[in-house]
């Protein structure tokens, strides 16, 4: 009998590769977003079932919520019919798309199979995983931690300036 | 409750779970019902109006005569509308509106999930809502409809900011994101709840809240005088209903939240007073606060949508920003 814990991972694995083929699949933009916050919900899910619930929801508040709802914000004026532009096919394109795809597969599974996965389950749940976080990053990680949260300014203020010059 | 979610899940406590899901949403839909009619009540008397009075004894059927109406209406779609979105958009809207109710302690021993995360839960869940409304605005093709969404998702992702931000206080003097250990770090005695410590944070957090419901001062996105409706213009029968329901749902939950954070949760205001079982405490504070999201709606005007982006980023950024300074310089120093 398969435990609610596997049928659980099925589903939300599922939903996550579906989400993600419909992101490309799909003809309208605003359809894609959706699809693509279907996938990273699905991604929170699976975060979830490793009982990494702070990860999981920051997951939810920062790709399915401020990210879908960015994009859906910058692309709602487009047009609504359905515009289908067919760019002439260079002849080789899909074998050389062909190629380049099952490379990539190969690497990955290469990658995946030469690892060697801890096996070991640690139990997570009597762990405060917040404050192990919170530990982590404000007192081991400090330093790190303020370099990114200074690069990440640097960035949002060089945004401003290369917008405001493009206005005048 | 503790022990039942610790169990494995088999078909009884599933049906188990199932029954609590279902009464919760009875409850719910109980509270929607009466929090109309109360609306409509207090507002007309404030305006010296009667108020609903006719359908059943002082009116009190009214607002299932209004949903009965709303649930026989035909159902409209407009032709160039794009038709899935249209109907997945009140979904979207109303499902987190309706699971962020599962982190809230009600009572000590009165709640639905021990979520340790409790307060990101409710922020994570209730953005995706935006989502829905901002898809609703759009899959219209409407251009009331898609100003209204494009106004919603700017007041909501700005005053999401704010809110978040003001709460951090209340997470610095507990040290805990679960909202149960947010309430028994407050205590029995009106001085001991996080209401003073944190006024700052709270009055910028009752500000930012009302916002985020979309609610008069700030209820741009639906003006009915400038955008007809905003982004459920061409909604009606119990599409529109969803849209309302959720509106609605939320306001339980911010004014269960508030109470929650700031008010001491289930804890009477002075320690003799403790023979009173906490629910009727945590009921009274909650109604305090819905009566006053009521009594803002009647008294003031709608303010402008530059002048709401400017107190949303000029004034309660930087006070939430000052707050979460404060306490935590005043938590250093008393440490």
């Amino acid at each position: 009998m398969w435990s609610a814990g596997f049928i659980v991972f099925f589903v939300l694995s599922l939903l996550t590769i579906a989400g993600a083929l419909f992101m490309i699949s799909l003809n309208r933009v605003v359809h894609m977003v959706l699809a693509l916050s279907l996938s990273f919900i699905s991604i929170a899910g699976l975060y979830i079932l490793l009982d990494a619930e702070f990860l999981a929801f920051v997951q939810v508040l920062i790709y399915a919520g401020a990210i879908s709802i960015l994009m859906i914000f910058g692309i709602m004026m487009t047009k609504h019919s359905e515009e289908e532009t067919e760019e002439p096919k260079k002849p080789w394109q899909n074998v050389l798309t062909a190629v380049g795809v099952i490379g990539f597969f190969g690497i990955i599974m290469y990658a995946i199979q030469s690892t060697t996965i801890v096996t070991e389950k640690k139990d997570f749940t009597q762990i405060d995983t917040v404050k192990e976080i919170g530990m982590a990053i404000f007192q081991k990680h400090v330093i790190p931690f303020e370099l990114i949260s200074l690069l990440l300014t640097v960035a949002l203020i060089g945004a401003i300036i290369l917008a405001k010059r493009e206005e005048e | 409750m503790e022990s039942l979610l610790q169990e494995t899940l088999s078909l009884k406590t599933f049906a188990f779970f199932l029954l609590i899901g279902v009464t919760t949403l009875a409850i719910v839909l109980g509270f929607v019902t009466y929090a109309i009619y109360f609306e409509r009540k207090v507002i007309g008397w404030m305006q010296f109006r009667i108020g609903p009075n006719r359908v059943g004894p002082l009116g009190l059927l009214q607002s299932v005569a209004d949903v009965t109406k709303l649930l026989m209406k035909e159902d409209t779609i407009p032709n160039e509308a794009d038709r899935t979105l249209f109907k997945l958009a009140p979904v979207i809207v109303y499902v987190p509106a309706f699971s962020v109710l599962a982190t809230f302690p009600f009572t000590e021993t009165l709640y639905l999930a021990d979520l340790n995360i409790g307060l990101l839960y409710y922020i994570a869940i209730s953005g995706i809502s935006t989502l829905g409304i901002v898809v609703g605005g759009w899959a219209s093709n409407n251009k009331y409809s898609l100003l209204g969404g494009m106004r919603s998702a700017a007041q909501m992702i700005s005053y999401e900011v704010p809110l978040v931000t003001s709460v951090v206080g209340v997470i610095l003097l507990t040290g805990s994101l679960n909202l149960h250990d947010i309430v028994t770090n407050q205590g029995d005695n009106i001085w001991e709840w996080n209401l003073f410590p944190q006024i700052i944070g709270f009055i910028v957090f009752t500000i930012a809240a009302i916002s985020e419901l979309n609610r008069t001062p700030f209820d741009l996105p639906e003006a009915e005088s400038e955008l007809v409706a905003g982004y459920h213009v061409e909604y009606s029968g119990f599409r529109f209903a969803f849209f309302m329901l959720a509106e609605y749902v939320y306001v339980f939950a911010i004014a269960s939240l508030a109470t929650i954070l700031f008010l001491g949760g289930w804890y009477p205001p002075l320690a003799m007073l403790d023979f009173i079982p906490g629910i009727v405490w945590f009921l009274l504070k909650f109604t305090a606060i819905v009566f006053f999201l009521f009594w803002i709606r009647a008294t003031l005007p709608r303010i402008r949508v530059d002048q709401l982006m400017g107190l949303g980023w000029r004034v309660l950024l930087p006070l939430a920003l000052f707050n979460i300074f404060l306490t935590a310089i005043v938590e250093f120093v008393l440490r």
